[in-house]
């Protein structure tokens, strides 16, 4: 059926000129892309945000040079081969079916293109993986619905902002006390999910003094679209010792070991209703109001919970009783009206724990 | 009724004759006719449509403002869930495959129905009992967790949420059994001469995705079973403080959605590669290399599902070999697009609607395609993920890709569902409202999602308000563009222009036939010569000199 004897198809010069226009439309795309300023937008905190700002441009470059190309030729092509009015009802265009040269280039070229970028990829995601594995700990915990951070190397003090000394390595542990977070933070064009179960590690170093945003970019309930207060602060050395040392003090009320549950009975007669409430802000207030029971953030209310008859009994059936209540911020829980974090992912001591009974006690 | 007796076909082959049922209910709501079953898909799926719309809407009018404030975060999470899901799996895909692909690919193939018409029956009306369970979810508590519903936080989701797993489990069911018995039809009646490399292009891409909703949507089915039965039951898979596995969903979930991506597209690069030829009047460029490209698409589409998972503690290892083989799908999707794009070349383009809404097609695909690659490259993903720049880029792909197919595909084939063509002037307000409108909502989502705007979000930093209301505002321009659209089918389906038996110089076997086909599509089944798409050549087809003997039947679907 097909005409083997067609004669040889001849693009001609209006052809090429449309090509060198667009030609020139592409350098240009690749120009703006060479020398766009993405740090003025969005400064790049660490090290490694400069090598993926060096990715995105040459993926925008070539990106921009393709769809110039393509839309150019297809605008082009619409417009100069639009049937005209003096055209016979029945004319037909140029009855080519394929050339197997030009579609043995057009495979070869963009197969070039994805060797050429997977190399510059795989070369940036080294740059990315070694970073060194032995710089200040950080460990990142996600909430329903906050991030709080833990520095075991200076004796696990749980703090709710993220303080980095510049120019120190870092590694950050992730991980979750409820559902799948993601710690993001764009001056650092780097995220990771926080797992329930899973620790996962970003390794990177600080370079940019500023204060930027932590955002959760992975749904987490129904407050995840206020999961973006806590703040990355990255100052120099000196700052920073001061910052954590000045923490400690403000927090003194508070316990400041590492969580020491012990799965035993608590003590609650050191306990402080003033500390409880503090904590009950830093810890509970983003799931529980002190209103009544069917006043919902996450959890229920809490108003009264240790003293009104009528408040619904604690999972399992379990009467509200101090000792009971101080058990489940101990183990936490999973059940049928949701999932509390326990002690050590709440990073709360004995003592805490106390405190907490005692302010919730005091709550009628 | 026709009035003359069909000639059967000797042989057998695609040649069994229906009885044409009678009475309302039996011809056009039971009905086993494959084309009356493509347009009831395509009515359900467009009424789905307008719902999953309605919630796109609500989504951008919350969006108006920073700090939300038309809906409750609670209710603002259940719509932008039931829209993603509404859109994929009640829209975009029944129709794609079971909407065209039952209209126009058994025509096209010259067979008088597909293979398992009772079967084809069953998986229609599965559809819009699982669609209203969707939507009805609402009722008890919707799930919130997005389309992707990833557990644990999907555990903790209100009632609907299993609702939810049911709906779409039977949706997957309706996909399979659409699958099987496109596969069976194709490979088992077509025309005689109807070889493989003179199928239509629609047809290789119904072929792609057959398999991929066999195969896949098992995938999907197991996860949403053990979802159902860990939310009910108690059974832990993905609960960790049970011993279950958070990211094993994820697994379970991309291992089908990634391929569902192409179950959403092949069939509409199908629809372009039908729509280019015709109106431009040549034959379509690198045919085999389109062919061979959807294939290579499709079974690629099952070695890349991690790289929706780059951040969720997989091992880095295997991020280097998900993201190249990701990068690899870019170079049969080239192809096709420069195929498209080469075909306009040399042409006599009439600039129809539908052909509009095909050049259109490829330059939004390119650009979605293109932000792909983006998202592909793990250091690159490592920023974006989870962003409004990942929001951008699916919009590109399944809005100006699948839907912008779907928009094509009705204005080419409306006249062979009703004998009447669609109004062209609405139909051109329709694409450049549309257009444009599209290109104002989700073009500034790159930007947004670059400079720090998170997915599923019911309030944002304020910085970001300028082009979230300029997205809005776009988005009403979009939905506007739609009420065109739909004013204009449900006029021209009462008064629209007759349109004949083949209104577009089609070259393709559908359009040999009076508009509506008969009952039982061909008299005789053609015996095929060559490729449909050579203008030069006389038609490639000897049998269908009876077929234009009678006047063309008078109304929608009536002989």
């Amino acid at each position: 059926m097909v005409n083997q004897t067609a004669p040889p198809v001849r693009l001609g010069s209006q052809f090429w000129m449309v090509s060198a226009v667009l030609a020139v439309l592409a350098a240009v795309g690749i120009w703006f892309w060479y020398w766009f300023p993405i740090e003025q937008y969005l400064p790049a905190a660490i090290v490694t945000a400069r090598q993926v700002d060096t990715l995105f441009r040459f993926m925008a470059a070539t990106g921009t040079a393709l769809y110039i190309f393509i839309a150019g030729y297809l605008v082009y092509f619409s417009i100069a081969f639009r049937v005209r009015k003096s055209d016979p009802p029945d004319a037909i265009g140029v009855q080519i079916h394929d050339n197997h040269k030009l579609e043995l280039w057009w495979t070869i070229i963009p197969a070039l293109f994805v060797v050429l970028l997977s190399a510059v990829s795989v070369r940036i995601w080294y740059e990315i993986m070694l970073e060194p594995q032995n710089g200040l700990v950080v460990q990142a915990i996600g909430h329903q619905f906050d991030f709080t951070f833990r520095y075991p190397q200076v004796n696990g003090e749980i703090t709710d902002e993220m303080h980095l000394p510049i120019g120190v390595p870092v590694t950050l542990n992730l991980t979750s006390s409820d559902v799948i977070h993601s710690f993001w933070v764009p001056a650092m064009r780097l995220k990771n999910d926080t797992v329930p179960g899973l620790v996962t590690e970003i390794r990177f170093t600080p370079r940019l003094e500023g204060r930027y945003q932590i955002i959760c970019t992975q749904f987490c309930g129904v407050l995840h679209s206020q999961m973006n207060k806590q703040v990355l602060v990255i100052e120099s050395r000196d700052k920073f010792n001061a910052w954590f040392h000045g923490w400690q003090v403000k927090n003194a009320h508070v316990s400041n070991a590492l969580p020491t549950t012990t799965g035993t009975a608590i003590n609650l007669s050191n306990a402080n209703i003033g500390a409880g409430q503090t904590l009950f802000k830093q810890k509970c207030s983003a799931c529980h109001s002190t209103g009544p029971f069917d006043q919902r953030i996450v959890g229920p209310g809490l108003k009264a919970v240790l003293h009104d008859p009528t408040h619904p009994n604690l999972v399992d059936g379990d009467p509200a009783t101090e000792a009971n209540v101080a058990k489940i911020l101990q183990t936490g829980y999973t059940g049928s009206i949701g999932s509390m974090p326990n002690a050590t992912t709440n990073g709360l001591s004995d003592q805490d724990i106390a405190n907490l009974v005692v302010y919730l006690n005091s709550l009628k | 009724m026709a009035t003359h007796a069909p000639v059967a076909h000797p042989g057998g082959i695609a040649g069994h004759i229906h009885q044409e049922p009678q009475g309302f209910v039996r011809r056009y709501v039971f009905s086993i006719d494959h084309k009356i079953i493509g347009i009831q898909y395509l009515i359900t799926g467009f009424v789905f449509f307008i719902l999953a719309g309605l919630l796109a809407e609500t989504i951008r009018t919350q969006l108006l403002n920073a700090n939300g404030g038309f809906v409750s975060p609670e209710t603002y999470n259940e719509v932008y869930s039931i829209h993603g899901s509404a859109m994929v799996w009640l829209v975009v895909i029944p129709i794609l495959t079971g909407g065209f692909g039952n209209l126009v690919f058994p025509l096209q193939i010259g067979a008088r129905d597909v293979a398992f018409p009772w079967l084809n029956l069953l998986s229609f009306w599965i559809f819009p009992v699982a669609g209203l369970m969707l939507f009805s979810s609402f009722l008890m508590g919707a799930p919130t967790a997005g389309w992707t519903e990833y557990p644990p936080v999907s555990l903790q989701g209100a009632a609907g949420t299993s609702m939810w797993a049911a709906a779409i489990f039977l949706v997957g069911v309706s996909s399979t059994l659409t699958g099987i018995n496109f596969v069976v039809t194709l490979l088992k009646m077509r025309a005689p001469g109807m070889t493989f490399t003179r199928m239509p292009l629609f047809c290789w891409a119904q072929f792609a995705t057959a398999p991929l909703l066999m195969i896949a949507t098992t995938a999907l089915a197991a996860a949403l079973a053990a979802l159902f039965i860990e939310r009910q039951f108690g059974v832990p898979f993905f609960d960790p403080t049970k011993g279950g596995s958070a990211v094993l969903w994820q697994h379970m979930f991309w291992f089908y959605s990634h391929p569902a991506v192409y179950i959403m597209i092949l069939p509409a690069f199908g629809i372009i590669s039908e729509v280019l030829p015709t109106f431009a009047r040549k034959p379509i460029f690198g045919y085999k290399l389109i062919a061979f490209s959807s294939m290579a698409i499709a079974l690629a589409g099952f070695m890349v599902w991690a790289h929706h998972m780059f951040t969720s503690g997989l091992a880095p290892y295997l991020q280097l070999p998900f993201m190249i083989l990701t990068f690899a799908i870019g170079v049969p999707t080239g192809i096709k697009i420069f195929s498209w794009t080469a075909t306009l070349w040399g042409g006599k383009i009439h600039l129809t609607t539908a052909m509009l809404f095909a050049i259109g097609f490829i330059a939004l695909f390119t650009c979605g395609g293109i932000t792909g690659i983006f998202l592909a490259a793990v250091p690159y993903d490592l920023d974006v993920h989870g962003t409004y720049f990942v929001v951008a880029h699916f919009h590109y792909v399944l809005v100006g890709g699948s839907m912008m197919g779907v928009f094509a595909g009705m204005y080419y084939w409306f006249p062979k569902m009703s004998g009447r063509l669609l109004n062209e002037t609405l139909g051109k307000i329709h694409f450049w409202l549309f257009f444009i409108g599209f290109n104002g909502t989700f073009l500034p989502m790159h930007w947004l999602g670059v400079e720090g705007m998170p997915r599923w979000v019911a309030s944002y930093d304020p910085q970001f308000e300028f082009w979230n209301r300029f997205a809005s505002i776009s988005s009403y321009v979009m939905a506007l563009g739609m009420l065109v659209f739909f004013y204009n089918v449900i006029s021209s389906a009462r008064f629209g222009k007759r349109s004949g038996p083949n209104p577009w110089n089609g070259r393709t076997l559908e359009w040999m036939i009076p508009s509506p086909p008969h009952y039982y599509n061909f008299k005789n089944i053609p015996t095929v010569y060559g490729l449909p798409y050579d203008f030069s050549h006389p038609l490639p087809y000897k049998g269908l000199e009876d077929e234009l003997n009678d006047s063309p039947p008078a109304a929608a679907g009536a002989h």
